[in-house]
């Protein structure tokens, strides 16, 4: 009753927490235009798609990504063999036990002479287990040894990899205690023993300690080798028949023999039971997780993986492409593979912004789209954005075949949208503010000499040997593109050494002219006095990034998983 | 011949046109590629983030240096950027000290002992236009290409020694190989309008605009590029320019490896011609009606 009740408890949390999904693939919004299609259009153009696809030569296509990528997962060996590995040892160990053990009710008609105590269903069962064990140590350690994947997990996912061995190691102390249960074969002797004589049960009871495990309570007497040979022949009789040598099933007799000593204590005090309602209990969490955690692409992959072949993003249908935006928001699973590879990443050493990497900006984009409203948080995410690329590296790479490029396009769209502008130029409009009051000022009072250079790139105090003698400002194109310069550019390329060397710093950083520089060194190449005119304006950019003043807070405050 | 191929991050998504050709055309001169994996060359680092731009780039040619390669890339800002940080690191110590810090956490160091060179200063100097000509079969007849420079491989010349600063010749020499005649034109050295994108979108397109027309008073054909945001900024002004400006502009741009390949006698298709914009599939009736082996 328990059993059924809890069963059907998580069944429901599961389909409510896939309907859950579904919903909001269908209605969540990445990109400007994702807006205009609601869940109609959105379904109707994902239908088509699929259809269309599926009665069409694309199903040679997709039947060859389901298998070499779905079934055997190939495209997780591109990156690396021992992840791989893992990969297919959890995927093809948990798999099989689920239609093997699990599910056995319905899939015994399937499995020549099963019972779950025969070989060799009783053999592989511990094999399978075995693997999934094997395969989440190594993805386990993977995830330790590399600081970066550390980083980039989520409380759940350890949830998620906890939970997994608490299923397979509580099945294996189940059958490894029920193995050396002296209850479970009283309880067996009492439906199939051949006899009740006294010296038939010695016999058996005897083989089965010496041979299958059994610990029995000392007040039970037990025979010597002489009985062994009439106890085999009892077991042969009425045992065998649904009940192989119980060192078949390898893991949990090694965990019998390692719990031999207290084997009575645990029985008498109902610990098989308890074992039995950790396994089952564990392994329905993990269904009603299934749609919350990365149990979930389990079944989101294979489809990201066989759409993205025989689809294109750029061409695909407005509607399709924002149910698969939506959608790859739960595709991620953390793996940090984008990350590791990320062609910015090093960034990471000056910028403390965890947004500029892949994982992380898909992480920000998914609380964005849960509706988190956090200004910091939106200010990394540009910065992040800001940073990118655009270099496609992540997207060719990642395992599971999301568009990460296709998001962070529609991410700067919608950044945009909510009046971010790029960094750069939060960074102009804050120098440019600043500048403000000398600007306004027809009369200044000198500074000492302006101490820029230290730091940087170091020749910028070149600027001390300008005589304005204007070579700059007339090789200027950027100058030279506007009818009045210095209308949009504040001060001229001459004008900004010359206020440097009066120690005007401020008003030389908040120049339109040195945010509109195209860095095309064409004043420095002409400068007959050596200043190097592009670099000074290069100086004061960075300068500008960072002080107070322009570089507002960039960190994000909420936390959101 | 060989080196450690730096594609830089423009390339791969937005001008793929230029790595099929490039890859096509050293594959037939015998230039091998090893392929690291490198990370941003800092370029778009340098404005806001000046220690990530020094960090970054020293990386990669630590990366080479590990393993004992020169870089050779397409890019004319990444190769601008890496001769930029070579000046700096070899001329201020404190910079130095910093950036090796940042590279002894991974391991790594740099010296600088190994070269980084522009795609087009292999072909020309590596390569040798001699052994160029030889490969062409099917040289141009009456085609007037436009060749840029691009800012960052020509200036500043002091740190990038690409060619002459004010009378640069490698890009028309490497193109008249091909039997194309070049056109001295006002937008020779001129700036694409690239590097502001994104902030000021007006005076990147007016600058892109100006050089498309300058090529075409200029007497040229076809604009001959080799840097990715050179091209992108070409493609994007094609893209968002009316019938009128396009009148004025010049037919098209091609990625100088592309010219090289078609005189190569390479199919379109393999040197990604459908990816230019605009089309430039008419440059295809300059090429010689027969076949030809060159003499050699």
């Amino acid at each position: 009753m328990f059993f059924t009740v809890s069963l059907y408890t998580a069944l429901v949390i599961c389909g409510l927490g896939l309907a859950y999904k579904l919903w909001r693939w269908l209605t969540v919004n990445i990109g400007p235009e994702s807006g205009q299609y609601g869940p109609g259009a959105r379904l109707t153009a994902v239908l088509k798609g699929s259809l269309a696809a599926i009665f069409s030569r694309d199903i040679l296509t997709l039947l060859k990504v389901f298998i070499l990528d779905g079934l055997f997962q190939l495209r997780v060996r591109k990156n690396s063999t021992l992840a791989w590995l893992a990969h297919l040892a959890i995927f093809w160990g948990f798999i099989l036990l689920v239609l093997m053990h699990a599910l056995d009710d319905y899939t015994r008609d399937w499995l020549p002479g099963y019972e779950p105590t025969l070989d060799p269903y009783q053999f592989l069962r511990n094999l399978f287990g075995a693997l999934v064990l094997a395969g989440a140590a190594i993805a386990a350690w993977r995830r330790f040894k590399i600081p970066l994947r550390r980083l980039t997990a989520r409380p759940l996912d350890h949830v998620a990899v906890g939970l997994t061995a608490l299923i397979i190691l509580s099945g294996f102390g189940f059958e490894g205690l029920k193995i050396i249960s002296y209850q479970d074969y009283d309880r067996m002797i009492q439906d199939y023993a051949p006899s009740q004589e006294p010296e038939d049960l010695l016999a058996l009871r005897t083989l089965w300690a010496r041979e299958y495990g059994v610990v029995f309570p000392a007040d039970r007497e037990l025979g010597g080798p002489e009985v062994l040979e009439k106890g085999r022949e009892l077991d042969a009789m009425s045992c065998l028949e649904c009940h192989s040598n119980t060192k078949s099933a390898f893991l949990s007799y090694g965990l019998g023999k390692l719990m031999a000593p207290a084997a009575v204590k645990l029985v008498d005090a109902g610990a098989v039971d308890w074992l039995w309602y950790i396994h089952f209990l564990a392994t329905f969490a993990g269904l009603a997780m299934l749609p919350f955690s990365k149990f979930l692409h389990l079944f989101t992959t294979p489809l990201m993986l066989m759409a993205g072949a025989v689809s294109d993003r750029r061409a695909m249908h407005p509607a399709a492409r924002a149910f698969m935006r939506a959608l790859e928001l739960d595709a991620c699973m953390h793996c940090a593979t984008c990350s590791l590879h990320c062609s910015v990443a090093v960034a990471l050493h000056e910028v403390p912004n965890l947004t500029l990497l892949p994982s992380e900006k898909l992480k920000a984009l998914a609380c964005l789209s849960g509706g988190v409203r956090d200004e910091g948080m939106l200010r990394a995410m540009r910065e992040g954005a800001y940073l990118c690329t655009s270099c496609y590296r992540c997207t060719k790479l990642c395992p599971a075949g999301i568009d990460l490029q296709d998001l962070w396009f529609a991410m700067k769209d919608d950044l945009a949208a909510k009046g971010l502008g790029e960094t750069y130029s939060d960074v102009r409009d804050g120098a440019h503010a600043a500048a403000e009051p000398s600007r306004r000022q027809t009369q200044v009072s000198l500074q000492p000499q302006a101490q820029i250079g230290a730091g940087l790139s170091s020749e910028a105090k070149s600027f001390q040997n300008c005589f304005t003698c204007m070579t700059c400002t007339n090789a200027c194109p950027v100058v030279m593109n506007y009818a009045k310069p210095k209308e949009v550019l504040d001060l001229l390329p001459h004008q900004i050494m010359h206020a440097l060397a009066v120690g005007l710093r401020e008003e030389a950083m908040g120049a339109g002219m040195v945010w509109n520089c195209l860095t095309c060194y064409r004043c420095q190449e002409a400068c007959p006095q050596g200043v190097l005119v592009t670099e000074v304006l290069g100086e004061l950019r960075n300068l500008a990034s960072h002080s107070g003043f322009a570089r507002k807070d960039r960190t994000c405050n909420t936390p959101c998983s | 011949m060989q080196y450690a191929l730096f594609l830089g991050c423009k390339i791969p998504y937005f001008v793929p046109h230029y790595e099929m050709a490039a890859r096509r055309v050293l594959a037939e001169l015998d230039v091998k590629l090893v392929e690291p994996e490198f990370n941003c060359c800092g370029y778009p680092m340098r404005h806001l983030y000046f220690d990530s731009y020094l960090l970054a780039n020293a990386r990669n040619m630590a990366i080479a240096e590990a393993q004992g390669l020169d870089i050779l890339t397409p890019c004319k800002c990444c190769f601008g950027s890496f001769m930029r940080v070579r000046h700096l690191l070899r001329e201020f110590p404190a910079l130095k000290e910093k950036v090796d810090a940042g590279l002894a956490k991974e391991g790594l160091s740099y010296t600088g002992k190994h070269a980084v060179k522009h795609l087009l200063t292999v072909l020309h100097a590596d390569v040798g236009l001699e052994a160029l000509a030889a490969k062409v079969r099917r040289p141009y007849e009456g085609l007037k290409v436009a060749p840029m420079y691009g800012c960052h491989a020509i200036r500043p010349s002091k740190m990038t020694k690409f060619d002459d600063p004010a009378a640069p010749s490698l890009i028309d020499e490497l193109l008249r190989v091909t039997g194309a005649d070049t056109v001295d034109w006002d937008g020779k050295l001129s700036c694409c309008g690239s590097p502001v994108r994104g902030w000021n979108e007006k005076l990147s397109l007016d600058m892109a605009g100006k050089l498309l027309r300058q090529a075409r008073r200029g007497g040229a054909d076809i604009l001959c590029i080799s840097c990715p945001y050179s091209q992108m900024q070409v493609e994007w002004a094609s893209e968002v320019s009316n019938q009128a400006d396009m009148a004025e502009f010049v037919g098209g741009s091609m990625l100088y490896p592309q010219i090289l390949g078609l005189s190569m006698g390479f199919a379109p298709e393999e040197l990604g011609l459908s990816y230019n914009m605009p089309d430039v599939s008419f440059i295809l009736s300059f090429l010689k009606r027969e076949p030809q082996r060159a003499a050699g």
